[in-house]
């Protein structure tokens, strides 16, 4: 025998699972996640810890020591208060840590309980209407970057905004007008597009509870409330805790509604949260720096999001999740409700639909009118806005995103496939280690991440392609395709889980090596699974907010579709230019709309995790 | 065609011991069934020979070659897998021609091959289909093809028809049967199922949690099982304990609660003195039934209950505390609780230690 195959068995006598492909697969994975997760968020420790060259907890102390980032009673806004003819509803500032925390915290539990209840209104009532209304409860996910959340501020301005004007001047029904801004603009705009990801969580969870255990239940005599509460509510604990976590993670790394939430007269309360302090001290960032302020308030941000996930860690990794997201194996049982039930029923879900997907309507609204000038009411239909997609600046931005998506998929396709053949291919700790890290991008804060590749980049590769103050594009596909790994990976790693091991032995026995047996037997068998989650890893690059709107303000020409609509929303001075944007999102409405409904065709999958 | 030679192989998989020390030898062109109830082991032990997994201990050989490192694809082994294992993206040709193609065979000699395997397992003119096209028996073929395609050493066949219903079964051991006469190849098949193991291997072992028990001739393991285990899984038995009272050269006389029992200790090395707790074994075909008393292998009992087989009937007996199983004549007229009086002579009664 040569002497490749003697080195193999020495290999072998030291590592009794040795496999050449296998470690290369393990190898090429981890060097990723080492490269684009683990360094980068060391460099921000690094930065975070060190004071005057000497580790130091001073940064933290300084941090929770000042007022403007924490401070134990309210130093401003207002919860509700009554001026003339208007009730404010602002919310009460503490500081921006633990503003984030209580927006995240309200958001996540506001969510769960209209996730919970429609979710389980969904599983077990049938009503007319209810295809209707299934597909209506996804619009609120669509996501529409900074411009829902303008919508909202734009419909609940006191003088001018459509609800105060119909319920208050002209309907006589609200006795004040109101006023919602600051963090409950924040809270408000939160809440209605996260509370669908509980949703799907619960009602997955639901479904996929064997009817036998609830019959056996009601055999028993268990039924109405108890039933739930006894038999339903625990089983579905797995989703609950899922969706609460997940909500409140993006609520607190949630840019889109600090920077979108203009307010009445610029009212800079909504502004007053760590992600946007993140995101705000970037600007800093053109001169090459990142204080130490940022650093630290940078890793305290990952600290809660992470506490979240590892919370969650055994309901979402790649094993558990690939058994949880196939959905129901039996048809749930489903009842139809009295009259007065059914009018309950109808009387909650009707009201929540629609005005969850008001912001949604508000982005069709602002392209196709000019509602962004005329005041109260659109007056009148243009094309003036979507003609203005085909100028120059905003082709680049689309020419960019689209670039940078799709080299973002093969890369998170190509790591996704390797990772997650060893995850379910291998026991042993590498396979362990790699399972959390293919899904723990889902908690890390995108404005963290964008601070540690700018810190990790400029630091050791200044003036190499990979430096963002050169060109962030490079740097904008990595973080596209890490932060979006999660996505790719379940879908391939559900796939995998359908590819018995035989099938791959059987290519063993007869002389494939592993290689040659993944190229040939494995691929070609989830081929419909890494497609699936290619698209939805590709519609997700699209939208993505965090490191697009702040390693994307690095150069104005490389900067993406979201990072040219937060410019137009937040910082443009041209009348009318939210309306460029909202005709963007309109794009971006259209895009995901096909793609998920590909990728779900493809994997067949109802209901999933995460409601993605 | 190699001889397969397993030395001391354990493999352990956490606490659990799957295989533990197995030592064995396949001869050249030998039928050799691994025999064991699910969870003996006797599946790990033929994916260590295909080298799907590794042992922690223990060598194996093809002829003079140690194999235990090579991985599986260096082998040279066929395997028939329990579930088929088909690619489900390839039809019957794809599927076959696989092991060739690896093997970088020229397209034509590819052709010839496979048109020669199929023919061989009876499965020409479905080279376009695919396996979900396919009855379970055709598929098993394919597999079978698939393995054998590559002129595998040895040819490793995993529970291949378990799937299969009971009739198609029993063709298609038959048909396996002469396949492997008709190839001379070296073959190693598991099993659960004793009939089936009887009626196809040359020679086979026993096995249970982990240890072989017994390897031997189909006859052999029957009539001399090694040890109550083997005597109990092989067949039905009755199997009566006791203490041995008096050892002579031809027998060994068995104290037990009501009667006094002769038997033979089957082999040698299995130590019998008098003192020893020891088990008796009765095949429910050896007994006989007898009128004059007196015999000392003679058992009076009442019918507790019999059914009807076809060529014989099989009744329980109640004699005292213990319960016998024997076959008599279907022609025989049998009555619940009538009384009945059987015998069976002393060489066909096995003695073993317990």
């Amino acid at each position: 025998m040569s002497i490749k195959f003697k080195l193999i068995r020495l290999l072998k006598r030291l590592l009794p699972h040795f496999d050449p492909f296998i470690i290369f697969q393990s190898a090429v994975s981890l060097f990723f996640f080492i490269f684009l997760l683990i360094l980068p968020l060391s460099s921000i420790v690094l930065r975070a810890f060190l004071y005057k060259g000497s580790f130091s907890l001073y940064w933290f102390q300084s941090i929770l020591t000042n007022k403007y980032f924490l401070s134990l009673s309210p130093k401003g806004g207002k919860l509700f208060e009554i001026y003339g003819d208007t009730l404010y509803v602002w919310g009460l500032d503490y500081g921006i840590i633990l503003n984030s925390l209580i927006i995240a915290l309200t958001v996540a539990t506001l969510c769960s309980i209209l996730g919970i209840v429609t979710a389980y209104i969904m599983a077990k009532y049938e009503f007319p209407g209810k295809t209707v209304l299934r597909i209506g409860l996804n619009i609120p996910m669509l996501a529409t970057p900074f411009v829902n959340a303008y919508v909202l501020s734009k419909l609940f301005h006191p003088k001018r905004g459509i609800i105060n004007v119909l319920l208050y001047d002209i309907l006589h029904i609200l006795p004040y007008r109101v006023d919602v801004n600051g963090f409950a603009g924040i809270i408000l705009a939160q809440t209605l597009s996260y509370f669908p990801i509980v949703y799907l969580n619960v009602l997955s969870s639901i479904i996929s509870i064997d009817p036998s255990l609830e019959e056996q239940a009601e055999n028993l005599g268990a039924k109405g409330f108890t039933l739930f509460r006894k038999i339903i509510l625990p089983l579905s604990l797995p989703g609950i805790m899922a969706g609460f976590t997940v909500t409140f993670i993006f609520s607190m790394e949630d840019l889109g509604a600090p920077i979108g939430f203009i307010g009445y007269s610029g009212n800079p309360l909504a502004k007053k949260v760590m992600s946007y302090y993140i995101f705000q001290s970037f600007s800093e960032a053109l001169r090459g720096q990142i204080s130490p302020e940022t650093a630290t308030l940078s890793i305290i941000l990952l600290i809660l999001s992470l506490s979240g996930f590892m919370l969650i860690k055994k309901y979402v990794s790649l094993r558990t999740y690939a058994t949880i997201s196939k959905g129901s194996r039996w048809s749930s049982k489903v009842k139809k409700p009295r009259r007065i039930g059914l009018l309950l029923i109808l009387a909650f879900i009707i009201p929540l639909v629609i005005f969850a997907s008001l912001p949604q309507v508000g982005v069709f609204i602002l392209a196709f009118t000019d509602w962004v000038t005329s005041g109260i009411f659109p007056s009148k239909l243009t094309f003036e806005y979507v003609n203005q997609l085909l100028t120059p600046s905003v082709r680049t931005a689309m020419f960019n995103s689209l670039t940078y998506s799709i080299l973002a998929v093969l890369i998170a396709v190509f790591i996704g496939s390797n990772a997650s053949y060893v995850v379910s291919r291998v026991k042993s700790s590498i396979a362990n280690i790699l399972d959390i890290l293919s899904t723990i991008p889902i908690s890390i804060p995108g404005i963290v991440l964008a601070v540690g590749f700018f810190l990790f980049f400029t630091s050791y590769f200044r003036g190499t392609v990979l430096d963002p103050l050169v060109d962030p594009s490079i740097l904008l596909i990595l973080a596209y395709s890490i932060r979006r790994l999660p996505f790719a990976a379940r879908s391939i790693f559900a796939g995998l889980q359908q590819v018995h091991i035989s099938l791959e032995e059987a290519a063993m026995n007869l002389g494939a090596n592993r290689l040659h047996t993944f190229i040939r037997i494995v691929l070609p068998l989830i081929s419909i699974n890494i497609f699936g989650g290619a698209i939805l890893t590709f519609v997700y690059s699209m939208s993505e907010v965090s490191t697009s709107v702040t390693l994307g303000s690095l150069r104005g020409d490389r900067g993406p579709i979201t990072f040219y609509i937060s410019q137009v929303v937040y910082g443009s001075v041209v009348v009318g230019a939210v309306s460029v944007g909202a005709a963007l999102c309109v794009l971006l409405i259209l895009l995901q709309v096909i793609a998920i409904s590909i990728s779900n065709y493809l994997l067949k999958q109802r209901f999933s995790i995460f409601g993605m | 065609m190699v001889e397969v030679k397993l030395i001391n192989v354990t493999k352990k998989f956490g606490s659990v011991v799957a295989v533990d020390h197995v030592t064995l030898n396949v001869n050249h062109g030998e039928f050799f069934t691994i025999l064991g109830p699910s969870g003996c082991g006797k599946t790990t032990t033929l994916r260590v020979i295909a080298g799907l997994e590794t042992p922690d201990s223990g060598r194996i050989f093809f002829d003079d070659e140690d194999v235990t490192d090579y991985p599986p694809y260096m082998r040279e082994s066929g395997m028939v897998f329990q579930n088929y294992a088909l690619w489900p993206h390839m039809n019957v040709y794809e599927n076959v021609a696989f092991g060739l193609k690896i093997r970088k065979v020229s397209k034509d000699e590819i052709k010839r091959r496979v048109k020669e395997i199929l023919e061989l397992v009876k499965l020409e003119g479905l080279e376009d289909r695919y396996p979900h096209q396919l009855s379970g028996g055709q598929q098993q073929r394919v597999a079978l093809a698939r393995a054998l395609i590559i002129q595998p050493k040895v040819l490793l066949l995993d529970e291949p028809l378990s799937n299969l219903d009971a009739k198609l079964r029993v063709e298609m051991r038959e048909e396996l049967k002469m396949l492997q006469r008709k190839l001379k190849i070296t073959t190693i098949y598991v099993t659960h199922d004793q009939e089936e193991a009887m009626v196809i291997s040359d020679r086979m072992a026993i096995m249970n949690e982990g240890r072989i028990l017994q390897i031997a001739t189909p006859r052999e393991i029957y009539m001399k099982p090694r040890n109550l285990f083997v005597a109990s899984f092989m067949g039905k038995s009755t199997i009566i304990y006791g203490k041995v009272v008096n050892k002579l050269r031809k027998y060994v006389e068995v104290e037990c609660k009501n009667f006094r029992i002769k038997g033979v200790t089957p082999y040698e090395d299995l130590k019998v003195n008098v003192g020893d707790k020891v088990a008796c074994i009765f095949r429910p075909e050896f007994f006989k039934l007898k009128e004059e008393s007196d015999e000392v292998n003679s058992f009076d009992g009442i019918v507790e209950s019999f059914s009807f087989i076809g060529s014989i009937q099989e009744v329980y007996l109640r004699v005292g505390s213990a319960r016998f199983i024997f076959e008599v004549d279907s022609s025989f007229n049998l009555n619940i609780g009538s009384k009945l009086r059987i015998y069976i002579p002393y060489e066909k009664t096995v003695v073993l230690p317990v």
